[in-house]
């Protein structure tokens, strides 16, 4: 995108009045004006909406005019007993979740990524079945890992390990247990969505420059130190907004712990998460003005984690 | 007319008696296709037989149905609409729906069962008719509780206390391979509607209410309700997780809690050996959750007339014979109940409707020999059965039941001062 305006800019000068550089200077907000709009009205404008109702008493559907209390919703957030206890637990959840899945799912990712980019027969059949889960509905995967997870011995998960250790591990419950509720959902998680941050990997390990390999191979470095100073740099910027990507998303965790809270007997102290209270909140129980000031402070929270990310690791010859 | 009794504007307000003629609107929840075959139908021969009415028909799936209604104007508002029986209140309360106790006819409102009536009433004004209830069982495997020298008790009356039917629990265990005699589905999820409808009656069977004079603490968190809620949670080292939902037909459980829609997968996976009784009693007479989608008016009809005549329709004997036979509900008029082949007397499912029979019918009206209880009838509801739920979810798993009963308490009462306690 800049380098015809630079271009144009530079020479405009000698070759053209003054008007064309006007014009010029016009395409860029009007080029910019679709994306402006639409993101001002899905994003600037319910954000908004939401930073005003949170000052609000409001009821879902109820024709009773909302109420003005000011910070209150706020106040509770954090010094109700109650409310701030949920909400503080369900904020640890979305930390623990992120801290876990940002990482191994994003190597996880550049791995398969690298086992699927080799040119051997029969590549594409693996790339689909890896590809695969991204696109089941999450309903369903809810009900295959439910399934998977049960507590009794009839679950996948426990009749596999009392199969293969002779009957020595007994059923466990995987999801209702505080200390395994919040790992089974991440690894569900991961296998659920890892093909995404995959195929992203796998089109910049396809953009990396096949000479730079064999330059290194000639220099007889082996594959480890090639993995290291040739695929990783070369990958460097995409990983880095995969990276980014993985933690919004980790945040955003909801769809899963609500379906199997919805069909299951699950921990839902040790599994809940900020987006969940914020939809039960709102859309359950009708309340708007708190679910709206949960959804504002969290918005804020993740608004700074990605920017402290962007600091630590920044992105070589993009847009600053 | 009279004003209702909470000192707001007059629920009829909005509402026209109109000619008596032309077009009435219709919705109805798109449930399953059998039903939604037997509504239609039933809406056809109504037109056939009232010429001067046209019926505008439209089905909304269940999971849009409360928003529509919620966000609908007073001109998109239908004439008769379909509600889930626990949110009449909520509904009655944000005006959406009005009372019938005008438009439809004496001999209507009679022939319906106490059991309805008492979910259909907020502040004394009959907002809903219902065609068919529902109710709760403890369903039994004959064989395998013969095998334990286990017999179900037939009555109420005779229902194990829950301190028995630890016990029996414990029997039937011996001789399970897993150990887990017992299913209450808990593949539904407890966090869901069906939280509330099962195991409230866990709470009126001790004595208690969720909501007395309009608050829960001191009725959901009481030392009755955490001791009974306890005794309920410390079933679960007996129960099968179902995950596949068919423990109880494929002989996995021996005692499975579970309403009265499930009749027919049981009967027709375990013909003779299916026998049917009262859920435990903890302390103050076995109950049952009971009450379901039901027939109003909307709250700004300009045909108050014939959609009073569409609810009489309806509720005629043979319409709700049709429609209970296709789903296989219990009937939730009189004369249907003691004239049907499953719910009659001396009819396989006789149990069911002797408990519906001995309706409270309002968890403030509890006493020790009733036995069907509505869930509880205020605007707050929505509220109240997602803490509710949530609480029992979490003692479920193995959360304290005090502490979580009295959270939800709190965060119930909350929600009620924070609305002025839907006044």
């Amino acid at each position: 995108m800049t380098f015809p305006t630079t271009r144009s800019r530079s020479g405009g000068s000698r070759s053209r009045p003054r008007g064309g550089r006007r014009s010029a200077s016009a395409a860029g907000p009007l080029m910019a004006a679709p994306g402006l709009i639409l993101l001002t009205a899905f994003l600037a404008i319910p954000f908004l909406g939401a930073v005003v109702m949170s000052f609000f008493r409001i009821q879902l559907g109820n024709p009773r005019p909302p109420r003005f209390v000011g910070i209150e919703q706020y106040a509770r957030l954090f010094f109700d007993p109650d409310i701030s206890a949920t909400f503080l637990r369900s904020l640890g959840n979305n930390f623990a979740f992120a801290l876990v899945v940002v990482p191994l799912q994003t190597a996880l990712a550049l791995g398969l990524a690298i086992l699927i980019n080799r040119k051997l027969r029969g590549m594409t059949v693996f790339r689909t079945l890896f590809f695969m889960p991204l696109v089941f509905p999450l309903a369903l995967v809810a009900v295959i890992w439910r399934l998977i997870f049960a507590r009794d011995e009839n679950g996948l998960l426990n009749g596999f390990l009392g199969a293969v250790s002779g009957g020595a591990i007994g059923p466990h419950d995987w999801l209702g247990d505080p200390s395994t509720a919040l790992g089974a959902i991440i690894v569900m998680s991961i296998w659920q969505s890892v093909s995404f941050q995959m195929i992203i990997l796998l089109g910049a390990l396809q953009s990396v420059p096949p000479e730079l390999y064999e330059a290194a191979s000639i220099d007889r470095a082996g594959r480890w130190s090639q993995f290291v100073h040739v695929t990783v740099p070369g990958v460097r910027n995409t990983l880095i907004f995969v990276t980014l990507l993985t933690t919004i998303f980790a945040f955003r965790l909801f769809d899963q712990v609500y379906l199997l809270d919805k069909s299951a007997s699950i921990n839902i102290e040790a599994t809940q998460t900020v987006m969940y209270q914020v939809i039960t909140t709102g859309y359950d129980q009708n309340n708007i003005g708190q679910g709206a000031a949960m959804a504002v402070v969290f918005l804020i929270i993740v608004a700074v984690i990605a920017l402290i990310q962007r600091r630590l690791i920044r992105q070589e010859g993009g847009v600053e | 007319m009279l004003t209702s009794c909470s000192g707001t504007a007059d629920p009829s307000a909005r509402v026209d008696a109109g000619s008596g003629t032309g077009t009435i609107t219709v919705w109805a929840l798109d449930g399953q296709s059998a039903e939604n075959e037997a509504i239609q139908k039933i809406m056809d021969d109504f037109e056939k037989s009232n010429g001067d009415i046209t019926i505008d028909m439209q089905f909304i799936p269940a999971d849009q149905f409360t928003t529509a209604l919620q966000t609908a104007s007073d001109e998109e508002l239908p004439d008769v609409v379909e509600v889930d029986g626990p949110l009449i209140a909520n509904f009655a309360y944000l005006n959406r729906i009005a009372p019938i106790d005008d438009w439809v006819s004496k001999d209507t409102i009679e022939n319906q069962t106490a059991a309805i009536k008492g979910q259909n009433t907020v502040d004394g004004d009959l907002y809903a008719v219902g065609m068919m209830n529902s109710g709760l069982a403890m369903w039994g495997n004959k064989k395998l509780l013969d095998a334990a020298g286990v017999t179900m008790p037939s009555s109420a009356a005779d229902a194990w206390t829950a301190e028995e039917f630890s016990d029996v629990l414990d029997k039937l265990a011996a001789l399970d391979p897993d150990g887990r005699p017992f299913g209450l589905a808990e593949n539904n999820g407890f966090s869901t509607e069906y939280g509330i409808y099962a195991f409230a009656p866990v709470l009126w069977s001790a004595g208690t209410p969720l909501i007395e004079d309009g608050r829960a603490s001191g009725a959901l968190d009481s030392e009755t309700a955490v001791e009974a809620v306890e005794t309920w949670a410390s079933w679960r080292q007996y129960t099968d997780p179902d995950t596949d939902g068919v423990a109880f037909q494929s002989g996995r459980v021996a005692l499975n809690w579970m309403g009265n829609w499930l009749y027919p997968a049981y009967k027709e996976a375990l013909g003779d050996d299916l026998v049917v009784g009262p859920l435990p009693d903890f302390g103050q007479g076995a109950k049952t959750g009971s009450g379901t989608i039901a027939w109003s008016m909307g709250g700004a009809t300009k045909n108050a007339t014939a959609a009073g005549a569409l609810l009489d329709y309806l509720m005629s004997d043979e319409v709700v014979n049709e429609y209970t036979s296709a789903n296989g509900a219990p009937p939730a008029t009189t004369t249907a109940l003691t004239a049907s082949a499953l719910y009659g007397d001396g009819k396989p499912l006789a149990y069911l409707s002797a408990q519906l029979n001995s309706a409270c019918p309002t968890e403030d009206t509890l006493k020790v020999d009733c036995v069907a209880v509505s869930r509880p009838i205020t605007a707050g509801y929505p509220v109240v059965t997602a803490e509710f739920g949530k609480a029992l979810s979490a003692v479920w798993g193995g959360a304290d039941a005090a502490e979580s009963l009295s959270a939800a308490a709190r965060a119930i009462d909350r929600d009620f001062v924070d609305n002025d306690d839907y006044k």
